[in-house]
């Protein structure tokens, strides 16, 4: 599995099991998580167990509310949000009994709740890029850096120009091997999108401590070795409404956790590597024991002699 | 092998084997002490001349030798920040090791990666050349691994990227 789901397993699994008309519905009450702090709480209403209630929590929903979270959410799940459940921000239902034309999608649908919520700033800053695209004279103060604090310490912003969308990851590498092995990273991302049928890609640009000029005035920002930060640059090509525009954002979203999900993995191969390798070595200094010679001995009739 | 390796290697193993000739000796300061003395250096006159043996500023070979023990430090080769980590990853795991691999030192001599010391216990147990094998080897081995690990991060970094980048239009 090189690239990571965009959805949440977890939900499509349980949701699938329960939606089966064949299981009789039961009580249920679990609750999950995802990633950057995503947590997640299913259960059936008191009483009914034809009714779900599937909420979600998450430390940047306000922002991604004052972002237009809301208008994608109404347009996804349109019929099945109610009001959150307390402590959470976020709420769907379900009732079984009617599923509506295409349970499978609504599934698939369910399963992109956190993806759904984070595409808001993305479409709005596309939709503005287009609009300003148009314009004649357009004033570049217009345009709003959209932050999402969606981890601690680490932060999405997103920013539309004329002709083009900014959008800027800053990440923390908790060690040092992983800020390095991030540089090495960053190398090769380079290296691989310099061929030419790579060219349409979004350009990427890494910058280690030294945040990128577009966010330069931010406040509270962290001046560290530690800090890293990755600018994607989007051209209208990258965006074009529809599928197009879908698996780009989908695809910039987990690029974080990619990323940092591949350091790992690099960090546990070297170390299985390191342990066959220093088992080798062990063998090669044992050869250097002699050999345990003390042991029985036998005599060309077969008998056995001690030497003592 | 390339051209400097093999006479830095050669020189190595020749001193170590000259330098391998210890004996059981007992502290001079304690009674019924018995210490490796060039760890302890408590009495001047039965420590050696260390040697350093280079190939190049990065690497290097420290041998210090005493009566009845001799120490070994090894500079391992790093040309950038990914083979510096790499070699610090891998001494450090070698290290966490040190009581599977009797004659390793816990902690390397300062300006050097990793150290090894023999005693006269050692060289009573085990063969004299195959420990000078060993020795050897590692130092052969230990630079071959760093680069393949580099390699294979570098590639593996690299497939990575463009499995993402695949997915754009």
């Amino acid at each position: 599995m090189i690239i990571l789901e965009y959805s949440n397993r977890i939900i499509e699994d349980t949701l699938n099991a329960r939606f089966n008309p064949e299981n009789k519905p039961k009580p249920i009450e679990m609750s999950f998580v995802d990633f950057d702090g995503v947590s997640y709480h299913l259960s059936t209403l008191e009483g009914q167990d034809t009714k779900l209630l599937l909420s979600i929590r998450w430390k940047c929903w306000p922002e991604l509310v004052s972002y237009g979270a809301n208008d994608v959410l109404q347009r996804e799940y349109g019929p099945w949000i109610t009001s959150p459940e307390s402590g959470y921000d976020f709420s769907l239902q379900f009732d079984l009994e009617n599923l509506g034309a295409d349970p499978e999608e609504l599934i698939k649908k369910v399963g992109l709740l956190k993806r759904n919520a984070m595409a808001a700033p993305y479409e709005r800053a596309f939709d503005a890029q287009a609009m300003a695209e148009k314009e004649e004279n357009w004033d570049p103060s217009s345009s709003q850096l959209m932050a999402v604090h969606y981890r601690d310490g680490e932060a999405v912003y997103i920013q539309h120009q004329q002709d083009r969308v900014t959008v800027i990851f800053s990440t923390l590498f908790k060690e040092e091997t992983d800020r390095i092995f991030a540089k090495v990273f960053f190398h090769e991302f380079a290296e691989v999108r310099k061929k030419s049928i790579f060219s349409h890609c979004p350009q990427v640009l890494y910058s280690n401590r030294e945040p990128p000029l577009e966010i330069r005035y931010v406040p509270g920002l962290l001046d560290s070795e530690s800090q890293g930060y990755v600018t994607f640059v989007l051209f209208p090509r990258n965006y074009i409404p529809g599928a197009v525009r879908e698996e780009t954002i989908s695809r910039i979203q987990i690029y974080r956790d990619y990323l940092h999900y591949h350091l790992k993995c690099s960090k546990a191969y070297m170390h299985s590597r390191m342990r066959a390798r220093v088992s080798e070595f062990l063998k090669v200094l044992n050869r250097a024991k002699p050999e345990d010679n003390s042991g029985e001995k036998k005599l060309a009739s077969g008998r056995t002699f001690r030497r003592s | 092998m390339s051209n400097t390796l093999r006479p830095y290697l050669g020189a190595v193993r020749q001193t170590l084997t000259a330098a391998m000739c210890l004996e059981n000796f007992s502290s001079q300061v304690a009674e019924r002490h018995n210490k490796p003395e060039v760890e302890t250096s408590t009495s001047k006159e039965v420590l050696l001349n260390p040697v350093i043996i280079s190939r190049n500023d990065k690497e290097k070979v420290l041998i210090e030798t005493s009566v009845n023990s001799l120490r070994i430090s090894i500079a391992i080769k790093q040309a950038d920040e990914s083979e510096r980590i790499l070699a610090h990853k891998f001494t450090r795991f070698l290290t966490q090791r040190a009581e599977s691999f009797v004659i390793l030192r816990r902690k390397p001599i300062e300006g050097y990666d990793i150290s090894f010391l023999i005693t006269n216990a050692h060289t009573e147990q085990m063969y004299k050349h195959k420990l000078v094998d060993f020795i050897i080897q590692f130092m052969e081995e230990v630079d071959k691994e760093i680069s393949e690990m580099k390699l294979s991060l570098n590639a593996r970094l690299r497939a990575v990227s463009e499995a993402y980048l695949a997915g754009f239009n």
